[in-house]
């Protein structure tokens, strides 16, 4: 029974430190090259 | 010309102030439940803005109508509009109001009537610049549309919601439903808005874009949110949002063919979704009202405007769109 308590914590401890995690969340890579440029001319190109 | 306004939320104020300054529009006429907002919103305006007493379902004696009342009251609207032959435009983006408009095509083309569904920011800007993109390939494969940032309260209601709703994308030919929050991917937005994390949700984008582009074989939607949004989608709103929104952006990523060469074409615009928004439904309702649509019947602006026309007039009002172009890394020293 003990056993199984233990083994209960571990799990939940564990889900709610991968919740913790998940919701944090870890930034992106930024583009390495390229931007935006507005559209222009009369074809808007 | 004479315009009808429905609503005087942050879009319907942003939109009526559009028109006030169009030359060719003699009368704005404005509608809203909240008799006080209505009448501040009028006077503001100035003459050509009047108050109409009326319902949302009431008639209204104009050459066309913007629907930009909340979300779930623009298909009892549009059928009220229909039935007395007046150009109905919408700038809702709730799934459920764009499929009851959608439904309305057969009757809206037999009786030789426009109803323009989804006239604000996405759906909207997105459709004009998915058909702008669309004109660089013989054949468009796939087109990705992601968003940030929503209008006023009546836009970020649902636009939380969204995430605990159902995804609707078009892959291979069919429909397919994925749940909302799935799928992240880092998209970036025109500058100052950047890279943010995207998620599928309940967007309607999809459900304009497959109609207009025969032979495409994916549209997905995708909305800008954190982890936390996703977590907290199911629960009520927390925190009042802001009454005028914030800044926003859009990405439309067309992917086609040109002869035998595959292609990808990245176009965005950035702005307060509530202003651009409001810009895309003045300039759909003067086409609207002017007979200058490319057809009757209920349909998004990407089957229904010329694009370039469309952004022309959309400039001198700030909403500016932008394409994205990539440039050869610099050598590594």
């Amino acid at each position: 029974m003990r056993m199984f308590r233990r083994a209960l914590v571990a799990l939940g401890l564990a889900g709610l430190i991968a919740a913790v995690l998940r919701a944090r969340g870890s930034g992106g890579v930024p583009p390495q090259d390229g931007g935006w440029r507005e559209l222009s001319g009369p074809e808007f190109e | 010309m004479r315009i009808g306004v429905l609503g005087a939320g942050a879009v319907g104020t942003r939109l009526a102030r559009q028109l006030v300054s169009s030359p060719d529009v003699t009368s704005v006429v404005l509608r809203d439940e909240q008799a006080d907002r209505v009448a501040a919103v009028a006077e503001s305006l100035g003459s050509p803005a009047v108050v109409d007493r009326g319902g949302y379902d009431d008639p209204l004696d104009v050459d066309a109508v913007v629907l930009a009342g909340p979300a779930g009251t623009h298909v009892r609207s549009a059928q009220t509009f229909l039935a007395r032959r007046v150009p109905v435009v919408s700038v809702s983006d709730s799934v459920a109001d764009i499929r009851g408009l959608l439904d309305l095509d057969l009757e809206a083309r037999e009786r030789g009537v426009p109803i323009v569904v989804g006239a604000g920011f996405a759906p909207g800007l997105s459709c004009v610049l998915a058909r702008h993109g669309a004109a660089r390939f013989d054949q468009v494969d796939e087109i990705h549309v992601a968003r940030s940032g929503t209008g006023g309260p009546a836009c970020a209601r649902p636009h939380h919601l969204a995430l605990a709703g159902s995804a609707i994308d078009w892959r291979d030919g069919g429909w397919v439903e994925r749940p909302g929050g799935s799928g992240r991917e880092l998209c970036w937005f025109p500058d100052p808005i950047g890279g943010q994390d995207c998620y599928r949700a309940a967007l309607a984008d999809a459900l304009l874009l497959v109609p207009a582009f025969a032979g495409v074989q994916r549209v997905t939607a995708r909305m800008a949110a954190t982890r936390r949004d996703r977590l907290t989608a199911r629960l009520p709103m927390l925190w009042p949002t802001h009454p005028e929104g914030g800044p926003g952006a859009l990405r439309v990523e067309v992917r086609g063919r040109r002869g035998s060469r595959r292609d990808i074409v990245v176009l965005g615009a950035m702005d307060r979704p509530a202003v651009a928004a409001g810009a895309v439904a003045a300039v759909a309702a003067r086409l609207a009202a002017s007979g200058e649509l490319a057809r009757s019947g209920a349909a998004g602006l990407a089957e229904q405007v010329d694009p370039v026309a469309f952004l022309a007039e959309l400039a001198p009002r700030g909403v500016r769109a932008a394409v994205f172009h990539g440039e050869p890394a610099a050598p590594i020293a």
